[in-house]
């Protein structure tokens, strides 16, 4: 059984229906990429998944529905979403912000592991620990999400385009944690990208998103493979 | 010299009292973006239990924070009956409500406890001691140091606690702070209670002066009002530091101004506010906010 | 004329029927009964006043009761101290009014609606000690006593002819007042049908679509300021003319909460609702006070207090229901309630005729 599974999920705004109909499915302890043109419906996807829209269908996060529950209970799950945009407290420090992902926690020992491990990989956030959020430049910030994702000890981490308006290099780097965070601890990703050659490089398999339903799914190197997919739905 | 000092001591002590109330209002504007217009009525009812309180026989130091406490969860109970209905609802909507809820408040007060003023004991001897060469009253020293106790405290809530860091998380950015499990509804209505337990300090403090019955606290909320807009309606410092200033400038005013003696004093509040919004919306510790247009 | 009043949608009847019901009103009422609704008339008329600032400007004013003041010492002061004709006095002490409300109207602008309403309430608290401070102009603690006002006697001669009995000073404060409430209901029910009106709605309900569409937002906040103080000021000269006299306790805060409570019960942005919201405002605390006492169940000693806790309660209340439940008021859920019927009315008709019920969007 797959650790978080979407069927036939509609979605969408008001009047607006963004999904149609979306099925997918992330095993345990895999990165599972979600693509797809801009307006496709991917953000909504998540968003449903974590409550932040209505939604019918079902969503099963290991095996217990996610109907009806509110967006802290859905986190409190063990579902970290970094958001579109990130979702950074910039009215409060780089360290307020961490501390916002372990508050949950009762491991003290484990949290102060963790923190050691978050340090490790982004030594930049150890110097601003002090300094308002606000400060931290774009990719600052998007380590400052991740390492606040990791905080909170998730089984399932749900990333929103976390190359945003980055410099490749740093892009790299971030992705090469991505996958040392799945790998060490088990954590299991959904992958939304409009890199998708970078993503499929990551990912296990893959769904292609088009208009708020799934057009193509298959494991990742099939995908890359496959040059009249890769033309008409990824683009490169 | 000393006569003005002793002014300034008396006006800081008045200004501990307005600076609860205008933190209280902080507070709730921080939590939701609304001033809530009952909060001096609310500090009046947490008064008058404290009076009950104390006339059963209670200690004073004992039924000081009982009463809080009290305070505290009558917050609460009014942000989930109340405001929660509203929540969503535009701002306007909101500041109707709790107009709404200090009317109420102020005739249930009448109500249960009848427009007879009322003599409320103050813990604090009545003589005055020496400082610097000016006299200080027990009284007034007494009101600073509690109002210090009480600020301090709320800045350690806030600061220092991990409560006080999902409070603030989900008043600056429900959103975000939602997808890290904060629960953001209830830190709304852990605010209100705050905020009336803050404000309950101010009633406490002000009733041996004023005397004690349903309209007391309609002076007090004008100025606590002037302490907050001066210092930055969403800072918490500028509501103390607000306070102080307005606390002594009022008093100051009342004594060295002729034109402004004893009644005019509320139309130096009313001229702060007025001269603030229109001149340094943002106050002496606000930050700039985004104007539309 | 008859036909277009025959073809006219039944609201028309209803207005007809409603000010003939005013006109009549004081032939079968006592003449106390008719100063009491003459003040009835008054709050309506503040509150069209506060309606068109807060209904249809979106801006908010919590200190009408001060402007109220204003007009009511104007008018004071002008025939206490100047002798002017009370008829003269009235209107001037309107555009007194409305002139500072403009002036007022000008910081407003700068103030987002909750400093407004943070500011206007302040305003409110502090009138009456302002009030007190120029004693010689003001009368201080004591106010200004007025002069009794005489009917006319063309108005007292055709009152009699009709009634068989002598027109009282109160009779004929309330035709007075009648007459300048259905002057400025009508002015107020034009302005919000033509241009000046659907622009302040249009400010009202997205600033920054109506400065795309052209309107000049700072001209009509500051005018709406304005002739909502005009209302109000014309409102305080006759609750002096009424009263007979003005003092600072005459204008406490709970008379701009009156004021609000009226606008809130009877619908913003709504023609009747002021004189519904007026009707409940005025008559709640009298009401309250003379149920009370007959209550011989509620011990005397503690009457006195139900008495004056009953209004403040039940304001309180009321304001908190209906912004829950009913924001847009008694006309709201009228509006509201009559629409749903005859929509089910045309429905069973239609299907009679076997015709589709016209779309909704061109009712
Ligand atoms: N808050 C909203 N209200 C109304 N419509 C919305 C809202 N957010 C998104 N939409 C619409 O829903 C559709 C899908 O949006 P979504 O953000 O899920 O796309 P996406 O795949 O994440 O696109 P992108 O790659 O640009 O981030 C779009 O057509 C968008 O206009
Ligand atoms: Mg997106």
């Amino acid at each position: 059984m797959a650790l978080l599974e979407l069927e036939e999920v509609r979605a969408g705004y008001g009047p607006t229906s963004v999904l149609h109909g979306v099925s997918l499915s992330v095993p345990e302890g895999q990165i599972v990429s979600l693509l797809g043109a801009n307006g496709a419906g991917k953000t909504t996807t998540l968003r449903s998944i974590t409550g932040g829209v209505q939604w019918t269908g079902d969503i099963r996060f290991a095996g217990r529905s996610l109907r009806r529950m509110h967006t802290e209970d859905v986190v409190r799950c063990g579902i970290a979403h970094v958001p579109e945009g990130r979702g950074i407290l910039t009215e409060l420090t780089v360290d307020e912000n961490l501390k916002l992902g372990s508050h949950l926690r009762r491991d003290g020992a484990a949290v102060r592991k963790d923190y050691d491990r978050v340090f490790e990989y982004f030594p930049v956030l150890r110097e601003r620990r002090r300094l308002s959020a606000s400060t931290l430049s774009g990719g600052e910030q998007q380590m400052l999400a991740l390492a606040r994702a990791f905080l909170t000890k998730p089984r399932l981490m749900l990333l929103d385009e976390p190359s945003l308006g980055l410099a490749p290099l740093i892009v790299r780097s971030i992705f090469e944690i991505i996958r040392t965070i799945n790998t060490e601890d088990q954590v299991a990703v959904l992958l939304v990208e409009q890199n998708a050659r970078l993503a499929l490089e990551m990912s296990s398999e893959a769904y292609v998103l088009e208009v708020g339903r799934v057009a193509v799914r298959g494991s990742s190197s099939e995908l890359t493979g496959n040059d009249a997919v890769r033309r008409s739905y990824l683009g490169y | 010299m000393q006569e003005l000092l002793q002014q300034v001591v008396s006006g800081i002590a008045t200004g501990g009292i307005f600076a609860s109330l205008a933190l209280a209002l902080v507070l709730i504007y921080n939590a939701m973006g609304l001033v809530n217009f009952a909060q001096g009525e609310m500090a009046m009812l947490a008064t008058f239990v404290a009076l009950a309180l104390i006339d059963h026989g209670m200690n004073y130091w004992i039924a000081f924070p009982v009463t809080l406490v009290i305070a505290f969860a009558g917050g609460i109970a009014i942000e989930r009956v109340v405001i929660r209905p509203v929540e969503r609802a535009p701002i306007l909507t909101l500041v109707i409500v709790t107009l709404g809820l200090a009317t109420l408040i102020n005739g249930l007060a009448g109500f249960i406890f009848g427009y007879v003023p009322r003599a409320f004991p103050s813990p604090f001897p009545v003589q005055t001691v020496n400082i610097l060469g000016a006299l200080a009253s027990y009284q007034d020293l007494g009101v600073i140091a509690v109002s210090a106790v009480v600020l301090l405290a709320i800045y350690l809530l806030l600061q220092h606690t991990t409560v006080g860091l999902t409070m603030r998380a989900a008043a600056h950015h429900p959103e975000a702070s939602r997808l890290l499990g904060v629960r953001v509804s209830w830190m709304l209505a852990l605010g209100w209670g705050l905020a009336s337990a803050v404000g309950s300090v101010s009633g406490i403090m002000v009733a041996p002066i004023l005397l004690l019955q349903p309209n007391m606290m309609q002076t007090i909320i004008i100025y606590a009002f002037a302490a907050a807009v001066l210092g930055g309606i969403e800072s918490p410092i500028g509501a103390v530091v607000g306070g102080v200033i307005v606390g002594v400038t009022v008093n100051l005013a009342g004594v060295y101004l002729p034109f402004v003696g004893g009644d005019l004093q509320l139309a130096v509040a009313l001229a702060i506010i007025v001269g603030v919004l229109v001149l340094k919306p943002n106050g002496l510790f606000g930050r700039p906010s985004v104007r539309r247009v | 004329m008859l036909t277009r009043i025959r073809n006219s949608p039944p609201r028309y009847w209803l207005v007809v029927v409603v000010i003939l019901f005013f006109i009549g009103l004081p032939t079968v009422i006592s003449s106390f009964q008719a100063s009491e609704w003459a003040q009835v008339l008054v709050l309506a008329i503040a509150i069209m006043g506060l309606n068109i600032l807060v209904g249809y400007s979106g801006q908010i004013s919590l200190g009408h009761g001060a402007f109220m003041a204003i007009g009511a010492y104007t008018f004071a002061i002008l025939i206490h101290r100047y002798r002017m004709n009370y008829l003269v006095a009235i209107p001037l002490a309107g555009l007194l009014t409305g002139g500072i409300g403009f002036l007022f109207g000008v910081p407003a602008l700068r103030l987002s609606a909750l400093y407004l309403a943070l500011a206007t309430f302040a305003l409110a608290v502090v009138t009456p000690s302002l009030i007190k401070r120029p004693a010689e102009l003001t009368g201080g603690v004591q106010g200004i006593i007025l002069p009794p006002v005489d009917p006319p006697p063309a108005a007292g001669a055709a009152f009699t002819a009709l009634t068989g009995t002598p027109m009282t000073s109160d009779q004929w404060i309330y035709y007075l007042t009648l007459a300048f409430a259905l002057v400025l209901f009508w002015l107020a029910w034009n302005l919000v049908r033509h241009r000046a009106g659907r622009a302040m709605r249009a400010v009202r309900d997205g600033e920054v679509a109506a400065a795309a569409s052209g309107v000049n937002i700072a001209g009509y906040k500051t005018l709406a300021f304005g002739i909502s103080a005009l209302y109000a000021g014309i409102a305080g000269a006759l609750f002096g003319l009424a009263v007979g006299f003005v003092s600072p306790d005459t204008f406490p805060v709970s008379l701009s909460i009156q004021l609000l409570v009226g606008a809130v019960v009877g619908g913003l942005a709504s023609i009747p609702g002021p004189l519904i919201g007026a009707i409940f405002a005025y008559f709640l605390p009298i009401e309250s006070n003379q149920w009370v006492p007959a209550q011989t169940w509620i011990p005397s000693q503690i009457a006195s207090t139900v008495e004056k806790a009953g209004p403040a309660v039940t304001y309180g209340v009321v304001l908190i229901l209906i912004m829950i439940f009913a924001p847009n008021g008694v006309v709201g859920l009228v509006t509201a309630g009559y629409a749903r019927l005859r929509r089910r009315l045309r429905g069973a008709a239609d299907r009679e005729n076997g015709q589709m019920p016209p779309d909704p969007q061109t009712v």
